[in-house]
């Protein structure tokens, strides 16, 4: 389990910082940053930039992603925002609306 | 706090000993701080902060609330409000049943409302109920 969990009846408006990772199943309004992973679930709203070490994205996320390992989109995700990672997969099924830096 | 690898039945919501959130916290469901958080928190649900956590609220609202750790700022709650031996706690505390044990420091204020017996109450303003304090 993660060391950080944002249950799913729980709203936090504001700033999270943590250096491990996080999973999101409920609402975040504001800035999210970890040094791991961030995991966002199927029914979690972000709307946040965040940043991070990887970002799986099954919920809503509205808010400019920076990763420094990679950035997966599942199956059910629904982006807007721009994301920057070396590393990005877009499952069929995942909404995207935004622009993909691969710094290349 | 190296946390073995659990479930998270028990636990909706965790703030790990790393994390740090300033904003508001609010919803429903259970919440167990190992970190540092800095703003308000309403729960429906219980609160714990855990021995190593930092909470500095302008206010907390929850079912219960379990302090282990270091806490500056008001707690409401509508049952019980325990300070645990490690529990540092300043502000006041406002509940239906309020624990200290033995250890724990606190500075503030304990509103804990209850019935006096009628012979000892206010019976003359036909209203016989006591409170630990005056203020609402």
């Amino acid at each position: 389990m993660a060391s950080t969990v944002i249950g799913a009846g729980i709203t936090i408006e504001g700033e999270i910082t943590t250096e491990e990772d996080i999973v999101v199943a409920g609402t975040v309004r504001g800035k999210l940053s970890a040094k791991e992973a961030v995991t966002i679930e199927s029914g979690a709203t972000v709307e946040a930039d965040v940043q991070s070490g990887s970002l799986a994205v099954a919920g809503t996320l509205t808010g400019n992603v920076t990763a420094g390992d990679r950035v997966d989109l599942q199956s059910g995700a629904r982006v807007v925002g721009n994301v920057k990672a070396a590393r990005v997969t877009i499952a069929d099924g995942a909404q995207f609306k935004g622009n993909v830096d691969m710094d290349v | 706090m190296a946390q073995a690898r659990t479930t998270n039945r028990g636990s909706d919501a965790r703030i790990g000993s790393t994390a740090r959130i300033r904003g508001r916290i609010h919803g429903d469901g259970d919440l167990v701080v190992e970190g540092q958080v800095e703003g308000a928190v309403a729960l429906r649900g219980d609160l714990t902060i855990a021995e190593g956590a930092m909470v500095s609220s302008e206010g907390i609202e929850a079912t219960s609330v379990t302090i282990a750790g270091a806490l500056e700022g008001d707690t409401l709650a509508s049952g019980a409000v325990r300070l645990a031996a490690s529990a540092r706690v300043r502000g006041n505390i406002r509940a239906t049943a309020i624990v200290i044990d033995e250890g724990a420091r606190f500075s503030g204020r304990l509103d804990c409302e209850f019935d006096l017996p009628t012979e000892l109450g206010g019976v003359s303003r036909g209203e016989p109920r006591g409170r630990a304090s005056t203020r609402r």
